[in-house]
């Protein structure tokens, strides 16, 4: 317990330095947000000085850069990320009808991943060497390997274009998730594959399970209760980590799939320069992240008796 | 340079056009035979459809908002809100007879002063559109049926001015002081604009109390699907059965799939812009020895395997006034004796373009080569736009390859040939000063009859030409594709309704 009220101690210095840095890059880049965005309203090359100093009022772009960053931040502590420079609409909405769109999408590719990956390396370690464990084995690999941008397209033209059996883009209905959830699991089901298959492996060897044996205890019995409970517990306290990674990257699937989710707002905020979605939506993925980290070592004191 | 998540979207792309070679498609799905249709836009409302930014020119394409006055095949202003117009007694004034019997989506009729209201609060924000910008644009409602709108000089595109996106007219309960206009249920237009969601998606129903030919489609699913190849394969898959700005090389797999596919010119150029503060293009014989080395039917038929006509001009076959006819080919003989003439037997230049269009890079490399052929050897940097900005309007560069639109606002280029090619031009990239040109383009300020400006338009662009003032490479394709619908009409000229004329097949 001391260990986690420790760590929940650190969260708000760190989102406080995270913070800093993100409010900070965006602008190391040198990019001159106002003319972008302008750009946007009065389709001029070069919009004229007197312009670039009101709209720079408007925008809270005006001060230096230090001013500019405390009164961002005592308006995001009052609750106010202020207005998108782009879409005029207010940013912790949009923000969070985006996180809710990513969420979804990062949980049920998580459910897929763990629902497939347990019992796929829970069995390949049962028999290291043999066919299923050979086939397992590389298939995962392949999973590791293959990025989302070659998955995603490969199911789009067979399942939708080929089969016609679920759409190929959009968002909305139940069969809309189906392509983008399998292209997102596909990587933590692999992960989740190989580290089972190792974990059961070492289990399986230790005392424990030779006593349970020795017993006469059924096989299935031995596997799972004392074998596979011990090897998925590394695997389930990464579960936390595995949605913040899935949240901050989805931007590929959400763009291919035009899903309207954290990782395509943040990729549409970036183009266009921004800068109050760039800085809520990039502190949210890292708030997400640290208490994940957190929830994460809480699990994994909870099942693993040994760490506790 | 490329970021990492843009890579990942590039290699996508080009995986999703191999794969999509090997594979048919699917059967059209039905969503159309019931008088509802889905479609794929390129460009999202990138401000909440605000009439202040681009996403005045969307809604006109959606069909949703109208404007006082619309343009014809030749750029001619034509009746769109207003029916006719005049000049007053005083020059700066024109008076603009309002169409009878409009009434807007919320059921409140067409009126002078909804009129006044709409146009007044566009003149009024922050930052005003060119369109309007520093015109001292005012509007009072003339009787019952007319309004009359002055500016600060006497202004003889007014009428075509009025056809700008940034000028749509909504109901006057569009307009809540401090807050901008609603556009749900509150335009002209043969659609009703009856759902948005954000940037995704919008839903459109026929306006049944449309004042002219009603849409035949009932309902349009409007998505906004920024991946170009996401957009060919939602036609492929039938999710939807239109689709604008199709990779022109994912077109004969689009064809396969049984979608027709038009091919339109934009209103579009790519320039070679060489700087002419500076040596070596300050002299006419090198910038004459650039233009002969470069082979510009090749870039477009081979390089860019025909997304783009080649350019002999600033204005290519979008606009009416813009040159048809192709360049001449390339002549590095002549190249080689022009350089020698200008006094150099080989030439170092840095070239500088911008990956944010896919073709720059490709064709700066293409470019590359075709100089060192005329033994100018060429540096390439590709880098971002914004960065080199500044430099290039600060004259410290020798090339750089730009993609401009020419028509920003309305179906006119006294803007861009004022702001990009006069000695006082805010975007005077290359810095070429002639006082001969700009007596010309001044011209445009007197001259109100629409065809006598085009002549001018032309005119200048020949000036352009004769000077050498950059190579006009390419003028870059529009491409949409129909799968299960008709009646797509292309508008090169970017101002007129689309989605209206689409109905479904059979």
């Amino acid at each position: 317990m001391t260990v986690l009220v420790r760590r929940l101690l650190v969260l708000p210095p760190a989102l406080l330095a995270a913070s800093v840095l993100v409010f900070a890059l965006p602008r190391l880049t040198g990019a001159d947000t106002v003319r972008t965005v302008l750009r946007t309203r009065t389709a001029d090359a070069v919009p004229d000085p007197a312009m670039q100093s009101r709209v720079a009022a408007e925008f809270g772009l005006d001060g230096s850069a230090a001013e500019q960053y405390l009164r961002w931040l005592a308006a995001a502590v009052r609750g106010d990320l202020g207005l998108s420079f782009v879409t005029r609409t207010p940013v912790a909405a949009q923000v969070g009808e985006a996180l809710l769109v990513s969420m979804l999408l990062a949980v049920l590719a998580l459910l897929l991943a763990l629902l497939f990956g347990i019992p796929a390396g829970v069995y390949a370690g049962r028999r290291p060497g043999g066919l299923l464990d050979r086939v397992v084995t590389g298939a995962g690999i392949v999973g590791v390997s293959v990025p989302e941008f070659v998955i995603a397209p490969v199911l789009v033209l067979v399942f939708a274009v080929q089969a016609a059996a679920v759409p190929a883009i959009g968002w909305g209905t139940p069969a809309h998730l189906v392509l983008p959830v399998v292209t997102l699991a596909v990587y933590p089901a692999a992960l989740a594959t190989q580290l089972i298959r190792a974990e059961t492996v070492a289990v399986l060897r230790r005392p424990h399970v030779r006593t349970a044996r020795a017993k006469g205890l059924p096989p299935g019995w031995v596997l799972w209760r004392h074998g596979a409970r011990l090897a998925t517990t590394s695997v389930l306290s990464l579960s936390g980590m595995f949605v913040a990674a899935l949240i901050g990257g989805s931007v590929v699937v959400e763009v291919i799939f035009g899903i309207p989710g954290l990782g395509r707002l943040l990729y549409d905020a970036v183009l266009a320069q921004d800068l109050p979605v760039i800085q809520a939506g990039t502190l949210t993925v890292i708030a997400i992240a640290l208490i994940a980290g957190v929830l994460s070592e809480a699990a994994q004191l909870a099942l693993d008796p040994v760490a506790r | 340079m490329f970021s990492p998540a843009r890579l990942r979207l590039t290699a996508a792309a080009a995986l999703l056009l191999v794969l999509s070679a090997c594979s048919g498609g699917a059967s059209p799905t039905a969503s159309s035979a019931n008088g509802e249709i889905t479609v794929a836009m390129q460009f999202p409302p990138r401000s909440a459809y605000a009439f202040d930014a681009d996403d005045g020119a969307l809604l006109m394409t959606l069909g949703v908002a109208e404007t006082l006055t619309t343009v014809d095949a030749n750029a001619q202003p034509t009746a769109g809100l207003a029916t006719a117009w005049e000049k007053t007694s005083d020059p700066k004034t024109w008076r603009f007879t309002l169409r009878q019997g409009v009434t807007f989506h919320d059921g409140t009729p067409l009126t002078p002063d909804a009129v006044v209201t709409a146009l007044t609060y566009i003149t009024g924000v922050t930052a005003p559109p060119r369109s309007v910008r520093d015109t001292g644009l005012t509007v009072k409602a003339d009787g019952a049926d007319a309004v009359t709108i002055s500016t600060a000089q006497p202004d003889p595109t007014l009428p075509l001015r009025m056809s700008s996106g940034n000028l749509g007219i909504l109901a006057p309960s569009a307009y809540v002081a401090g807050k901008q206009p609603t556009v749900l249920r509150t335009a002209t237009g043969p659609y009703v604009l009856t759902s948005i969601s954000g940037a995704d998606s919008a839903v459109l129903e026929r306006n049944e109390t449309y004042w002219g030919t009603k849409p035949a489609t009932g309902k349009v699913t409007v998505r906004y699907v920024t991946d170009p190849q996401s957009r060919a394969l939602a036609l492929q898959s039938g999710d939807v059965q239109f689709a604008e700005g199709l990779p022109h090389a994912s077109v004969e797999q689009v064809k396969a799939a049984g979608a027709e596919v038009v091919s339109y010119p934009a209103a579009r150029t790519v320039e070679l812009l060489l700087n002419q503060s500076a040596k070596p293009f300050s002299d006419l014989k090198v910038r004459q020895a650039v233009t002969a080395a470069i082979d510009r039917n090749v870039l477009a038929t081979q390089v860019l395997g025909g997304a783009a006509a080649s350019a002999a001009d600033l204005f290519g076959p979008a606009v009416p006034w813009g040159v048809k006819t192709p360049p001449p080919a390339a002549d590095p003989a002549t190249a080689k004796r022009l350089l020698a003439e200008a006094g150099h037997s080989s030439l170092t230049v840095r070239l500088w373009t911008f990956p944010n269009r896919p073709e720059m890079p490709v064709l700066a490399t293409a470019v590359q080569s075709m100089l060192g052929e005329a033994g100018i050897k060429v540096e390439v940097t590709v880098g971002d736009y914004s960065a080199q900005e500044p430099k290039v309007l600060a004259g410290d560069f020798d090339m750089f390859l730009n993609s401009r639109s020419y028509l920003s606002d309305f179906a006119d280029a006294a803007s861009v040939l004022t702001s990009d090619y006069t000695c006082k031009g805010s975007y005077n990239i290359d810095h070429f000063c002639s006082a001969e040109f700009d007596r010309l383009v001044a011209g445009l300020s007197t001259t109100s009859d629409v065809g006598a400006r085009q002549k001018i338009f032309a005119d200048a662009a020949a000036m352009l030409t004769e000077q050498a003032v950059g190579v006009m490479i390419v003028h870059p394709n529009n491409t949409a594709g129909s799968r299960g619908v008709t009646g797509f009409v292309p508008d090169p000229l970017g101002v007129r309704p689309v989605l209206p004329h689409l109905e479904p097949a059979g």
